[in-house]
């Protein structure tokens, strides 16, 4: 995709969200997009991690949850204003993740998950038990300040402001993701995931790009924990449980992982099917797993590479159709009208 | 006195042993500036072995390999490949799901080319794959695969390269065109190439010099007139028809 086909989406699918705040009253509706929006950036997260690692994280939760935990306790003890604090969570995540990354992503396939699960369900314990820092099982609630950026609070919280910084958001680190793998750093990393042998004969260090990717997709996944710990206000060891990073995985997988909007449909998908549930929403991880299984089988590639197919086949059609001599006859002998005639074996498709 | 050596590459008394069992003992070799010479012997002579002794992917029990009179055994295997020692694999080792141009590109720019896109540009057009620059490479033929795999040893103009049975699985068509490729490179770029490959057609038919392998160690050494007479390498290898 071309610099200037992608701002033209951006900017578009900006647009998007504008109109969806402006035109949604409902703020129950508003509160359910929202969520699914925060989701979709968590499903990026553990999405480019997949993409440009092929490594599978069953404990990305741990990021979506420590972000809350760890404004909730910058914030409590008054350490920096709020907005110094957003960037250094973050900017602590990143780290601790490059640092967990670089012990880790040398482990290959699935004894990488059991890690990542590992080390997931003990930040899972430890939120649960340090009850005099995180409130243990009951959780704690962030103290967010009355003003953020200058804005209130009030403005911030309403439902449709809330949607549109959601928005907003997915919408930057999207394209943020986006360049940064066309970059030489993500032409090195799809190198390290493809052949890594090789990529060490090519003069690439192969751990320090895949730790790096696994810290940029940790940094994502807090960006979603950051937003979720402001639309609720609190956070809790549930945020943490592996069965988050899970539910995370799944959107991966049925949205598709080999381009950014795959981990973004498959959220929109999940909370679409348990909105449409309604009071069977209980049911809705059974029904999501029929599904899972659909698409491993049938569509490998998730709904967005089943969408691909469709449209390229669409588009075959159309252009077979279009390019089809004209049925009108010229002159009776000629070799056009011979072409046009129905029983040409051009025709029978 | 500093011996100035005539070869690009010396590997002297080399030797890799596992335990007790000697997959390498004492070889010898040597390339001569754009000389390709074919290293033939029956399956677990040591061919592949001393490829991986000299490019650094082994460790040596005993020996020394030189580059431009260099000693660079002390070097891993990414520093040799960057003073010129490149080597293919058996198995087509390339990046699947990278476009063509992009992958040689990456190698080139991480082999130190300052102008990697011309380098790149240069090798795909030298092994005819410019125009399949924008496909990924999954996608390609196996030949062209091979063929990607051999540009991609031959990023930033290596002194040496070293090639493993590179004509596995191709066709008489497309083992004829990567041979053909072969030679252009030798007398074009100045390329010495090294060669294992049990397509006897192809070893001597192109190949200045032939060393011959049995159970670690060279049996023969010589033109390939010489090794085609060698009644050592007829019986060990060749049979007696050849």
């Amino acid at each position: 995709m071309s610099l200037t086909r992608m701002g033209a989406t951006a900017l578009v699918t900006l647009l998007a969200g504008v109109a969806i705040a402006a035109t949604v009253s409902s703020g129950s509706i508003l509160g359910r997009l929202t969520q699914a929006v925060i989701y979709a950036i968590f499903a990026l997260g553990v999405g480019v991690l997949l993409k440009q690692n092929g490594l599978v994280s069953f404990g990305h939760a741990l990021f979506f949850g420590a972000a809350g935990y760890g404004m909730g306790v910058v914030l409590s003890l008054g350490w920096m204003p709020a907005e110094w604090a957003l960037l250094a969570v973050l900017a602590a995540i990143g780290v601790l993740a490059f640092g967990i990354g670089l012990v880790i992503v040398r482990v290959p396939g699935i004894a990488f998950g059991m890690l990542t699960l590992a080390i997931g369900q003990m930040a899972y314990l430890l939120a649960s038990r340090a009850r005099g820092i995180t409130g243990g099982a009951d959780g704690m609630s962030v103290p967010w300040p009355d003003t953020l950026f200058g804005l209130p609070q009030s403005l911030l919280l309403k439902p449709a402001t809330l949607f549109l910084i959601a928005w907003v958001l997915l919408v930057l680190v999207t394209v943020a993701l986006l360049l940064i793998l066309r970059t030489r750093f993500g032409a090195i990393t799809e190198a390290v995931r493809d052949n890594e042998e090789r990529a060490r004969f090519i003069g690439i260090q192969t751990t320090v790009p895949r730790a790096a990717v696994y810290a940029l997709s940790a940094v994502v996944t807090g960006i979603a924990g950051l937003l979720s710990s402001f639309n609720a206000g609190f956070i809790s060891p549930e945020n943490l449980h592996w069965s988050v990073s899970a539910i995370t995985l799944l959107m991966v997988v049925v949205g598709g992982f080999k381009k950014p909007i795959g981990p973004i449909v498959g959220a929109v998908v999940y909370f679409l099917f348990k909105d449409l549930l309604g009071e069977h929403a209980t049911h809705s991880m059974a029904l999501f797993g029929a599904a899972l299984i659909a698409v491993i089988l049938f569509s490998p590639d998730g709904l967005v590479g089943l969408m691909e197919r469709a449209a390229r086949r669409l588009t075959q059609r159309l252009t077979q159709r279009t390019s089809r001599p004209s049925r009108t006859p010229t002159r009776p002998d000629s070799a056009g009208a011979a072409l046009a005639s129905p029983t040409a074996p051009e025709q029978r498709t | 006195m500093k011996h100035a050596s005539n070869f690009v590459l010396e590997a002297r008394d080399v030797a890799i042993h596992y335990g007790g069992i000697k997959a390498l003992d004492g070889v010898d070799l040597t390339l001569a500036r754009g000389q390709i010479r074919g290293l033939i012997g029956p399956n677990g002579a040591g061919k592949s072995t001393v490829i991986d002794a000299i490019t650094g992917r082994r460790p040596l029990t005993r020996g020394s390999v030189r580059l431009m009179d260099e000693d660079v055994s002390h070097l891993g295997a990414v520093d040799r490949r960057r003073r010129g020692l490149s080597r293919s694999f058996q198995r087509t080792s390339i990046f699947g799901g990278m476009t063509v141009r992009k992958q040689v590109e990456l190698a080139s720019h991480k082999m130190g080319v300052r102008d990697s896109v011309a380098d790149a540009e240069a090798v795909l057009e030298e092994l005819d794959l410019a125009r399949l620059g924008n496909a990924i490479a999954e996608d390609l033929g196996y030949g062209e695969q091979r063929r990607l795999d051999l540009a991609l040893a031959l990023v930033g103009r290596p002194q040496v390269l070293m090639l493993d049975e590179p004509m596995a699985g191709l066709s008489v068509q497309e083992s004829h065109d990567l041979a053909g490729h072969l030679q252009a490179l030798t007398s074009r770029w100045n390329v010495s190439v090294l060669l294992v490959e049990h397509d006897m057609d192809v070893v001597f038919g192109i190949s200045h010099a032939i060393t011959v392998f049995e159970l670690g160690r060279v049996i023969a050494s010589g033109d390939p007139t010489e090794v085609r007479a060698n009644p050592r390498v007829r019986e060990a290898y060749l049979g007696s028809a050849a």
